[in-house]
């Protein structure tokens, strides 16, 4: 389980805290989305669990362990990250950017083993990539470029997986897939998920938990279905919602 | 395919040197070369001392040699740089770290001669790379245009430095350091050649053990991180690397660009951006490149015009092309 207590972040220069004091669960087998408006600290509490930031105050742990002041090289065995804004450089192929997963695995002087190939192998199939293995991962399309990407994730065989915004660049097909792709893996792996999302709808249909973040708090936490309301939608967000249910599950939808 | 043309690739070389050995300002009778090489490894013809063999295991075969080693050199660097920065418009040229490490051995020449000239060379190429990298870094981010034009200014005012150079130190050093602005292999001797092997040792070799990281590296500072890379600390060593085997170059046989630029293009254009493949053929195809470059350069006039002419009259063009093509295929955006 990850856990986070009391994170506090401040920009240097800055003059206030961009996170006042965080606190949250993430268990393992399920998925933990994060929602907040733009500017909410979302990106800075996604930037300071995977580590790229430091927090001034506050405790990370992972399964109990203190994770803060770890090494890139044992961060990366338990956190696998997919990023928001990949921008790839040379057109490697898609079995090439997988095997990046196993970085940590292999020594500074060393090239991937076998073993190395058969668990990135086994991660794109995994999700269903298998006939684009040879294919240059430039050209390929956005939903299969995050699948990628996700590959590379598994590959790195991590016990707590974030994704920032993984919907953000792809259409409403690719959104599904992707989160449904997931959320089977969270199960299959008994992975920890942390994704950050911006649509409360995704994050009902898709999430275990919510954590709603507004000015670097946390406002509300819990059951999808019970914190995404039109009372909180119109604290954090400033919109008058509605909701409205169809069978078990419920939307958001905006009063126009 | 493939495997064809890796081969083609990785034993190019021994055809560019061969072909470069028979030719030359002094015609030898190519009997006559083959009977010298092997006389040289065997010692049963019983030569005896012809000029013959004076030009060619004196003259063409450390110059032959010497240019294949500079070339595999500032191709590696090449491979390296374009990597770590992600951006495939850099080499150690572009960089401004051959004109670093040149005016650090036209100080040493001219005014400090009692330092040993490749460790100036070094020092002065490292300042330059910093220079370069710290002039275009704003807010944790280098652009890669920024990096360019940063390298630019720093090539330009090093080599301004150098001319200054030319005109305070007395005559006789002058030609020493008008070669080190022109790249020639002109002084090619043995000596240069061992010392070129400290390029291999501390440039080529270490970055070869070190090749799959290019790959990670190449995803961007943040996403090595994550992937478990300590990114400062293996940029710097891939820095290390790559000016090592600049600067040693560049003190042996002057600034030579474009070299670093354009083989690990062509490379990867043939066989794919995978840096366990892409280094070491790409070490190879250098050396085959520089060593017909100098082949063409000391033949194809009565003079032997400097090698850094022809690399550059091949090299501006296909910048060019890249730019063009750039944007849609070589890399990302």
């Amino acid at each position: 389980m990850l856990k986070v207590r009391d994170l506090h972040f401040r920009h240097k220069e800055g003059s206030i805290d961009v996170l006042k004091g965080i606190s949250f669960n993430a268990p393992r087998g399920t998925i933990t989305s994060i929602l907040g408006p733009n500017g909410s600290g979302k990106t800075t509490l996604f930037k300071c669990i995977s580590g790229l930031w430091k927090a001034q105050k506050g405790e990370i742990t992972f399964d109990e362990k203190p994770v803060t002041r770890l090494s890139p090289k044992a961060r990366a065995k338990i956190f696998s990250i997919v990023f928001q804004d990949h921008q790839p450089s040379f057109p490697f192929s898609v079995i090439d950017v997988v095997l990046l997963g196993r970085t940590s695995y292999i020594g500074v002087f060393s090239v991937p083993s076998l073993k190395d190939y058969e668990i990135a192998s086994s991660a794109i199939s995994t999700v269903g990539i298998e006939s684009l293995r040879d294919t240059p991962y430039t050209q390929i399309s956005g939903g299969e470029r995050q699948l990628t990407l996700i590959a590379r994730a598994l590959a790195q065989d991590a016990p707590c997986m974030l994704l920032d915004e993984p919907t953000s660049h792809l259409d409403f097909r690719n959104q599904i897939e992707i989160l449904k792709k997931v959320r089977e893996l969270a199960l299959r792996k008994n992975l920890a998920v942390l994704i950050t999302l911006h649509d409360p709808n995704l994050a009902m249909l898709f999430s275990d938990r919510v954590i709603v973040i507004n000015s670097g708090m946390k406002v509300a936490e819990g059951n999808p279905k019970e914190v995404i309301n039109e009372e909180m939608m119109k604290r954090v967000y400033k919109i008058d919602v509605n909701i409205i249910s169809s069978g078990e599950n419920k939307m958001v939808y905006p009063r126009t | 395919m493939k495997i064809i043309k890796i081969v083609g690739l990785a034993i190019s070389p021994i055809f560019a040197a061969s072909f470069a050995i028979f030719i030359g300002a002094y015609e030898v009778n190519p009997v006559l070369i083959i009977k010298i090489l092997l006389d040289r490894v065997f010692n049963f013809f019983e030569i005896g001392d012809i000029p013959e063999k004076n030009i060619i295991i004196d003259i063409r075969l450390p110059r032959v040699v010497l240019a294949g080693i500079v070339g595999g050199s500032l191709s590696c660097a090449g491979v390296c740089l374009q990597s770590i920065f992600r951006n495939p418009l850099v080499d150690p040229f572009i960089l401004g770290i051959s004109a670093g490490a040149a005016f650090g051995c036209a100080v040493t020449v001219g005014f400090l001669s009692f330092l040993p000239i490749q460790l100036m060379a070094f020092v002065f190429a490292m300042i330059a790379v910093g220079l370069a990298y710290g002039i275009a870094k704003t807010q944790e981010e280098v652009s890669r245009l920024a990096l360019i034009l940063s390298g630019v200014v720093i090539s330009a005012f090093f080599s301004a430095l150098v001319s200054i150079i030319k005109f305070l130190v007395d005559p006789h050093r002058l030609q020493a350091i008008v070669f080190w602005l022109m790249g020639s292999f002109s002084l090619s001797d043995w000596k240069a050649v061992k010392i070129s092997f400290l390029a291999i040792l501390i440039g080529v070799f270490p970055a070869f053990l070190m090749r799959w990281r290019l790959n990670v590296m190449s995803m961007g500072d943040e996403e090595a991180r994550a992937l478990g890379v300590n990114v400062k600390r293996e940029r710097l060593l891939f820095i290390v690397f790559s000016t090592f085997a600049t600067a040693i170059s560049t003190s042996l046989c002057g600034i030579i660009g474009w070299v670093g630029l354009m083989v690990p293009h062509i490379v990867r254009m043939l066989l794919g951006p995978d840096h366990r493949v892409l280094l070491p053929l790409a070490v190879c195809l250098g050396a085959s490149f520089m060593i017909v470059a100098d082949t063409v350069s000391r033949t194809i006039t009565n003079f032997d015009i400097p090698v850094g002419i022809v690399t550059a009259l091949t090299g501006a063009p296909f910048f060019i092309y890249l730019m063009k093509i750039g944007r849609r295929e070589t890399w990302g955006r």
